[in-house]
């Protein structure tokens, strides 16, 4: 029985195979798999890309920072948590070599080191980096170049340290741990676990660091575990603050985004395609009932029917996107040499069953209608049913679901089908009201236009699933355009204001002068400089440091050295006020400083209580007034300790600046000229760590203005298929016209008319819920403040709306192509 | 003074272009429906075209109505004011003063029955156009549905509606094609009788193309359209010769 229904599915499958209904339906689902497949595959690979690169930059998922060794249940709990732990340890030192010494940071490692990105080393200056697996072996030491040089050592020397000897046996280039410490430009040194033991530093002085790789969720218990058993430890990770932690969260949910968005405009399409099978559905079953069969047999045959058409497509689909997503991925290896194309069956598989699911779903009101019609009612012109309604209610309701599971970022996609809905509505109501008031203001002019309103308001409900199709679409691609921009700007501001290439730690105000003519006159880019004082915190609230306080902490290690001093008079742009009052201009109480937020909390100090600093060998008291964090997004050059710029009259002590610079690849070389004349500047390249951060952001506005095409594309996919779907109803509508004595002309003017109005109420539409979504989403998801920039809005919309109405005229000739001939012929 | 519609030896064929001969011309195929067609139409009387399937009965409606042009000879439109000017126009000043009634009825769906009469009036920017509707809605005897879609008429009703709606703006002629083609006899007449008399009323010219010889037989004109030719059957409206009427129309 099955069998030879699917016989004669088959049959009628080729039989209705060249009809315009099935070939539209076949080229819509066919498009639109391949666009979903194509992108799927595509920001999977995009993805895995970012994210090998990024590790390269972060080094681990979350890192947690601690003064003591984690005891081994902690550790136990730890690696609960994580799907791997890698221990390293770090302490301040100094090193010597022939009566020259430097301070740097001494950095123990095992052979489990690097947990994620790659470690760089090379055998000489001049030789090129190499991935290097697992750090020194015991008794070896790595520097980095700067030490090298600062030293003058070269490799294969030997260098004593405490009372242990150790062989420079590599040159260290890139830690990809590194950024995730903050922004630290001490020079570096490399060497085994076990030499640590040895070197037998004071335990309080070493700083253990666990770099842990974990999923989001686990990042999440770990931070909830950290705040409740280890509150003295501090822990950075990829969802956090750091700058390009927020990058990374903002691709993530814009690929997020973009498909789901997809995902929608592809839902719209299929329903309007669906109306149009509704009718030929309904006539066919009819014929089949007509022909003796059971309603069962013309509802299994149309199921058979529609899966065959399906099925014939799958192998078409998942060929041409694979030979798309092969494009794409040779398309931006031109840029990004590591990326390569790997054929991804399970992930095609999935996406086209999403996708057929998809389909079904909103093909499901064509079967519920077959299911309930009965023979004498399929004669009948078709009577709008409440359950229909009930079923798109349905179809909407499985797509949302579908959405959410499909997208791993819940919260942004229900914002976005929230937005979805609001929209809808929206669109409802001002296709309403617009319509009414048309009606009753243009009621006692004569003319087209009334008509048309007349006309519109009639069919309201016939026209109200084109316009919400165009509507929804447009508003989808009005949001997404807005959205890139804006995304692109704040990509854009990345690259202006990160840290530069060059970081400036020390340059006294002769060196700094230098640095500012050497600027000027190479025209490079001098980003950021920054004055300072050097100070040593003595006493906390009139009691000396060491007694103020006995818990051990990141802070009161640093504040045991000196400290920077920063003097400013307004909040700079790189922090943002936590707490307390910043000091007014031109402030007269010159004694009151700002405290970053994480030192206040670790000493456990408030507002209103004293630190004691000497500098240059004078004491000064100074009130905490402020306390000031990092804020991303201008920089990283950033101050422990702030205080007002009137105090720099009061204090005597040698100024010192930091400063970044951004040098492009010609410039490079001037650099040792300024080193030459100044070598005591301070100075970090931070060539290698910029270089692929630009890359990255190159990739993402490729990819970015990849999107906006492909969505461009299917917006008038939707667009041609909603015209589609009314285009028998318009051109009976003409018909009819010109059976009253009118021209085609008039049915044109007719037509353009309409579509102005359909697009006045699409703008609308569009504006408010772009409006509501930014509103919704830009905060919350992506850091971005929302301020619309309504001027480019309407531009966007008027180009939109333009293309809509003159596709919308151009798509409905054919339905100006009729005649009354074809209303006697019809039947 | 009456107007009136006239063909003068017209001939209608198509180029049947079948899509296997695409390629090489030589296989298309002429259709030739009629030529050398002679027919005066006059407003205020009212003409049956009769005649089997396929004969070229709409065709020739188009081609009175001057919607469509003939492959040869030419159809001509006298018009009142023309006629005393002693000129005669084509017939696409026609284009307004025409009315049509379809076998299908097209009504359009998303409109209630007093909207659909209402259009062709709104279309002209008439402010009485929901009045006169009414008043016309009145006249097809279906002033109780005027608020109904047509999907909650029955076939007879909505032809009523599409009838008035033909009438409402007052056309010099009115076409029926097949008026009564998709209703059962009993609303067949009703449908006839209204018909005929509205156009009477309005003292518009109804061509009417029709199977049935009841229907034809209301007519003052009866023609016939069979293999190319049409001939005149009878140009009388008396109703004591419907017998031999009915004799005719079944010969043809
Ligand atoms: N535009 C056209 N192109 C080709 N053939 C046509 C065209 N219009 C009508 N015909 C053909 O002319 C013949 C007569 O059609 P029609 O006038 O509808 O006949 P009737 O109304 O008498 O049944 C049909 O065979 C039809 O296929
Ligand atoms: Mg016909």
């Amino acid at each position: 029985m099955l069998k030879h229904q699917l016989q004669l599915a088959w049959y009628y499958f080729q039989q209705e195979y060249s009809q315009p209904h099935q070939k539209l339906l076949r080229w819509v689902q066919a498009i639109l798999m391949i666009f979903i497949v194509t992108l799927t595959l595509s920001s999977n690979t995009i993805q895995h890309y970012l994210q090998g690169n990024l590790q390269n930059l972060l080094g681990a998922d979350a890192v947690l920072t601690q003064k003591n060794k984690l005891t081994t249940k902690q550790l136990t709990l730890l690696e609960n948590f994580s799907d791997k732990v890698v221990n390293t340890s770090q302490i301040n030192t100094t090193l010597t070599f022939n009566g020259k010494w430097q301070s740097a940071k001494l950095k123990a490692v095992g052979n489990d080191y690097p947990l994620q990105g790659q470690l760089l080393t090379s055998t000489s200056l001049q030789s090129p980096a190499i991935v290097t697996n697992g750090g020194p072996l015991a008794g070896n030491i790595w520097l980095d170049s700067r030490l090298l040089a600062s030293l003058t050592l070269s490799i294969g020397d030997v260098i004593k340290l405490g009372e242990q000897t150790f062989i420079v046996s590599k040159v260290l280039i890139h830690e990809p741990d590194r950024l995730m410490e903050g922004h630290n430009v001490a020079m570096r040194a490399l060497v085994n676990k076990s030499d640590m033991k040895k070197l037998a530093f004071p335990a309080d002085l070493i700083q253990h660091r666990y770099l842990i790789s974990a999923s989001k969720s686990q990042v999440q218990q770990l931070i909830d575990w950290q705040q409740e058993q280890l509150p003295a430890a501090h822990i950075n990770h990829k969802l956090g603050a750091h700058p390009l932690a927020l990058f990374w969260q903002r691709t993530e949910n814009f690929l997020g985004l973009a498909s789901i968005i997809l995902f929608f405009m592809a839902a719209i399409a299929i329903e309007q395609i669906a109306q149009v099978h509704l009718k030929k559905e309904q006539y066919f079953s009819a014929i089949c009932m007509s022909l003796g069969a059971s309603k069962a047999t013309g509802l299994q045959l149309s199921l058979f029917k529609w899966l065959i058409n399906i099925v014939v497509l799958i192998p078409v689909v998942a060929l041409l996107s694979g030979v798309f997503h092969w494009l794409v991925v040779s398309w931006l290896s031109e840029t990004f040499a590591e990326i390569t194309w790997q054929l991804e069956l399970w992930l095609t598989a999935k996406t086209i069953a999403t996708s057929v699911l998809l389909f079904a779903v909103f093909h499901s009101p064509v079967w519920l209608t077959l299911c309930q019609t009965s023979v004498s009612k399929l004669f009948h012109q078709n009577h709008k049913s409440m359950s229909l309604g009930l079923v798109k209610l349905c179809a909407l309701l499985v797509l949302v679901l579908v959405a959410v599971n499909y997208s791993d970022n819940g919260l942004l996609t229900l914002m976005l089908v929230s937005s979805i809905l609001i929209t809808i509505i929206l669109i409802v109501a001002i296709s309403w009201v617009v319509l009414t008031l048309g009606e009753k203001t243009t009621q006692q002019f004569s003319g087209l236009v009334p008509f048309t309103f007349f006309m519109m308001k009639q069919r309201l409900l016939s026209k109200s699933t084109q316009i919400l199709g165009i509507g929804l679409s447009t508003f989808l691609l009005l949001f997404t355009l807005m959205f890139l921009k804006d995304l692109g700007n704040t990509m854009g501001a990345y690259q202006r204001t990160h840290d530069g290439n060059v970081m400036v730690s020390q340059a006294s105000q002769v060196e700094m002068n230098a640095i500012k003519k050497w600027s000027k006159e190479y025209d490079i880019n001098l980003r950021q400089a920054k004055p300072y004082v050097y100070a040593k915190v003595v006493k906390i609230n009139n009691q000396a440091l060491n007694k103020f306080t006995t818990k051990p902490s990141d802070s009161l290690a640093t504040l045991s050295h000196s400290i920077r001093l920063h003097w400013t008079q307004d909040i700079p742009k790189t922090n943002s006020l936590v707490q307390g009052t910043w000091w007014k201009k031109d402030a007269e109480k010159w004694q009151q400083i700002s405290l970053e937020e994480e030192v206040m909390t670790d000493l456990g100090l408030d507002l209103g209580d004293t630190l004691t600093f000497i500098i240059n060998q004078q004491s000064y008291t100074f009130t905490i007034t402020a306390s000031h964090v990092y804020k991303p997004g201008s920089g990283s050059i950033i101050f422990w300790v702030q205080m007002p710029q009137t105090a720099i009259q009061h204090i005597n002590a040698p100024h010192y600046n930091m400063a970044s610079l951004e040098l492009n690849d010609d410039q490079w070389p001037l650099l040792g000229q300024l080193w030459q004349k100044h070598p005591t500047i301070r100075m970090v390249s931070l060539q290698e760590l910029t270089k692929q951060f630009d890359a990255i952001l190159a990739m993402v506005t490729k990819v970015i203005s990849g999107f906006a095409v492909m969505i461009i594309l299917l917006a008038i996919i939707v667009i041609l298929s909603s015209i589609n779907a009314l285009e028998g109803k318009e051109k009976k509508k003409n018909s009819v016209i010109m059976s009253f004595g009118f021209l085609k002309k008039t049915c044109l003017q007719l037509n353009i008319i309409e579509w102005l109005i359909t697009a006045l109420i699409i703008a609308i539409g569009a504006i408010a819920g772009t409006y509501i979504t930014g509103m919704l989403i830009y905060q919350s998801q992506f850091s971005l403040p929302y301020q619309p920039d309504f001027l480019i809005l309407f531009i966007t919309l008027t180009i939109i709306l333009s293309t809509v109405t003159l596709l919308g005229i151009y798509a409905s000739r054919h339905s100006l192509k009729s005649s009354v001939k074809q209303l006697m012929a019809d039947n | 003074m009456p107007c009136s519609i006239e063909l003068k030896s017209v001939s209608q064929s198509f180029e049947n272009i079948s899509s296997a001969s695409i390629a090489s011309k030589v296989n298309a195929s002429t259709i030739t429906l009629f030529e050398n067609l002679d027919l005066s139409i006059h407003q205020g009387q009212s003409y049956a075209i009769t005649g089997p399937s396929g004969a070229g009965k709409s065709s020739l409606l188009m081609l009175l109505s001057g919607l469509e042009k003939p492959t040869s000879g030419q159809g001509t439109y006298l018009n009142d004011k023309q006629i005393n000017d002693n000129h005669s126009s084509s017939l696409d000043n026609l284009r307004s003063e025409i009315g049509f009634i379809f076998q299908q009825f097209h009504l359009l769906p998303e409109l209630t029955a007093l909207h659909n009469i209402a259009l062709p009036l709104k279309l002209r920017g008439d402010k009485q156009a929901i009045k006169k509707a009414k008043h016309w809605l009145e006249k097809v005897g279906l002033s109780d549905r005027a608020n109904h879609k047509p999907s909650q008429l029955s076939g007879g009703e909505q032809q009523r509606v599409a009838i008035a709606r033909a009438l409402v703006f007052s056309p010099k002629f009115i076409f029926a094609d097949e008026p009564t083609g998709n209703l059962d006899q009993h609303n067949a007449n009703e449908i006839a009788d209204i018909l005929f008399a509205c156009c009477k009323e309005n003292n518009a010219g109804l061509i009417i193309v029709t199977h049935s010889s009841d229907l034809a037989s209301k007519a003052q004109n009866i023609y016939c359209l069979a293999n190319g030719e049409l001939t005149k059957t009878s140009s009388t409206n008396s109703v004591n010769k419907q017998q031999d009427e009915e004799k005719q129309v079944a010969s043809c």
